[in-house]
């Protein structure tokens, strides 16, 4: 009896898990086959199981001939990485500040930040279009990246985290001889190292991610993060097969996988913490 | 996440405290001034541009023949047939991708929070999709779910099943769009309702067992209860997320076929970003908001009068 019941937990569990895989091996395995072989083994079994004699790189050496992926898949990194950075910095000072001083109103800069974070970002996205706009930046690297690098969640988490930061440890430091600039950046940024890693992965990923923002603040192709460059390679009707999409699809997947492995911890840690996703 | 009783956050003053160090109110300005400058310019001036344009008649290709038109922006949003639908279509999707996925999730993480060998593997290919982005996801689901040589249509087929035409089919599109949201979010949610369930205390299972409680009982009367305050989280940020909908639609059927999956976010961005039409999408934009904020609020008052 027990056993039965074991054995049918386990096969729940595997066809379960079937629904979450399939789509994802099906991806990765098509992207090394021709059409031809994609259709003929949809009805089959090898639809999910490789069979090697089938299998070439020939879908990613086209792909790579038709467009410039790794330029895109390099934007996006670059994107994400000064984005990771500046925000970073920004956000953890303003952070540090209604955390730790005293000054006239504080309270109401921290009741500001509270009712900001109700606004949905992508309700005012067009009337930032508009902003970026009149300054001149669309299309420029400047006007994409500039307007996420503060992000008045990311504050509030650090200010929550630097309430309980020890004063004595900055209090010591500063009788040998820091200022608050060298504490902050000495003392407190290096033993809240974990808070650092969780914000700045949460970050790096909704950048990676965004789509709508780059769709209207960036058209040259040339600066397009790879989000959008998928969306064109997808939208090709022309050049493209379905396994040079499932290439492409690869490619960009796979960074995201290495991060997610080793950052596992601090992403399910972040995203419980700021309710992302 | 009770972010909007400010009482929580905000210090009561000590009376005594009230003269401020100098030095102290220079660093401090100095290390909010860069986050407070780009939040002005660039969260508080769009929101007030929204509040100012809504009323007027702003076309972008025409900035300087901009005129104030009153109320006629929010009286034209009443008599939209394709706002209407647009509302409608994403009600929908948040009244049925709500549940579903947040029911998916529960049910996954019950099963990899049995001590089980390989349950490491389970949650690993549980979570998978989650790692995708959305413009992946979407892209792979428009391939799969394609109507004559998609690879659900072939497996549907090796069943004996006529094909469906999913996407193309204004009665089919949403609910896939649904699915797949679902598919490919529940991974997270699973994580953060396998964390509730690893911090119940097991004596109230043992409790439970003294007084003869079979599997179902105890789910009911002490694993559901448990969750509750996670449930409560996880339903808000995924009510309000949903209402977001827009890349899936955007990617996979452009709000068609027949505006059957076109959502409110998406209607705002063609009305303002493609057609240029800023004073009536900012008109939308300011009542979308407005709903979101108060839909978010609703919500918690629900929970919190449920529990009380």
């Amino acid at each position: 009896m027990k056993i039965l019941k074991k054995t049918l937990f386990y096969l729940l569990a595997i066809v379960v898990a079937l629904q979450f895989l399939v789509p994802l091996v099906w991806m990765i395995l098509s992207s090394f086959k021709i059409d031809e072989v994609i259709y003929r083994d949809a009805r089959t079994i090898f639809a999910i199981i490789p069979k090697f004699s089938d299998l070439s790189l020939k879908s990613y050496v086209e792909l790579l001939g038709f467009y410039n992926i790794f330029g895109n898949l390099l934007n996006s990194l670059i994107y994400a990485s000064i984005t990771v950075v500046f925000g970073l910095t920004i956000n953890s000072l303003a952070g540090y500040a209604l955390a730790r001083f005293e000054f006239p109103f504080k309270d109401w800069i921290l009741i500001i930040i509270i009712a900001l974070m109700i606004v949905p970002i992508e309700a005012t996205i067009l009337p930032l279009f508009l902003v970026v706009n009149e300054m001149g930046l669309i299309n420029t690297v400047l006007g994409y990246l500039i307007p996420f690098l503060v992000n008045v969640m990311n504050i509030f988490l650090f200010r929550q985290h630097f309430l309980s930061f020890p004063g004595e440890l900055i209090e010591s430091a500063k009788i040998d001889g820091l200022g608050e600039i060298g504490c902050f950046f000495r003392i407190v940024v290096p033993s809240s190292l974990n808070m650092y890693v969780t914000v700045g992965i949460l970050t790096f990923l909704a950048s990676w991610n965004d789509f709508l923002w780059p769709v209207m603040a960036l058209s040259n192709a040339d600066l397009m993060p790879i989000q959008v460059a998928l969306n064109a390679v997808f939208s090709d009707k022309y050049n493209i097969f379905t396994s040079h999409i499932m290439a492409a699809l690869t490619i960009v997947t796979i960074p995201i996988v290495i991060l997610y492995i080793v950052f596992q911890k601090y992403i399910v840690e972040g995203s419980m913490r700021s309710g992302i996703k | 996440m009770g972010n909007l009783s400010l009482k929580r956050f905000v210090k009561v003053r000590n009376p005594h405290a009230q003269r401020y160090k100098r030095s102290e109110v220079t660093t401090a300005f100095g290390f909010l001034t860069p986050a407070m400058m780009l939040s002005l310019l660039f969260i508080v001036l769009p929101i007030i541009l929204a509040f100012t344009y809504a009323f007027t008649d702003y076309y972008l290709l025409k900035p300087h023949a901009k005129q104030f038109i009153g109320m006629n922006n929010f009286t034209r949003m009443l008599t939209d047939e394709v706002l209407r639908t647009s509302f409608f279509n994403t009600l929908q999707f948040v009244l049925l991708v709500v549940p579903l996925q947040l029911s998916m999730a529960l049910g996954l993480a019950l099963i990899v929070n049995k001590k089980i060998k390989g349950n490491s593997f389970f949650r690993a290919a549980y979570f998978s999709p989650a790692v995708l982005s959305l413009v992946v996801i979407s892209i792979l689901w428009t391939v799969m779910l394609n109507p004559t040589s998609g690879l659900i249509n072939q497996m549907l087929a090796n069943f004996g099943l006529q094909k469906q035409p999913f996407l193309t089919s204004p009665s089919q599109a949403m609910l896939s769009i649904i699915f797949i949201s679902a598919w490919s979010g529940c991974g997270y949610q699973m994580m953060i309702f396998l964390a509730g369930l690893k911090n119940i205390d097991p004596s109230l299972y043992e409790a439970a067992d003294i007084d003869g409680a079979n599997t179902m009982h105890k789910f009911l009367y002490v694993t559901l209860p448990a969750l509750k305050p996670i449930t409560m989280f996880l339903v808000i940020t995924t009510t309000i997320q949903a209402f977001k909908l827009i890349v899936q639609p955007m990617v996979m059927t452009g709000g068609g076929p027949d505006y059957s999956t076109i959502t409110l976010l998406q209607y705002i961005y063609e009305y303002g970003f493609r057609h240029r039409n800023i004073g009536y999408a900012s008109a939308i934009t300011l009542v979308f908001t407005v709903f979101l904020v108060v839909v978010s609020i609703g919500i918690k008052k629900l929970f919190k009068e449920e529990a009380a």
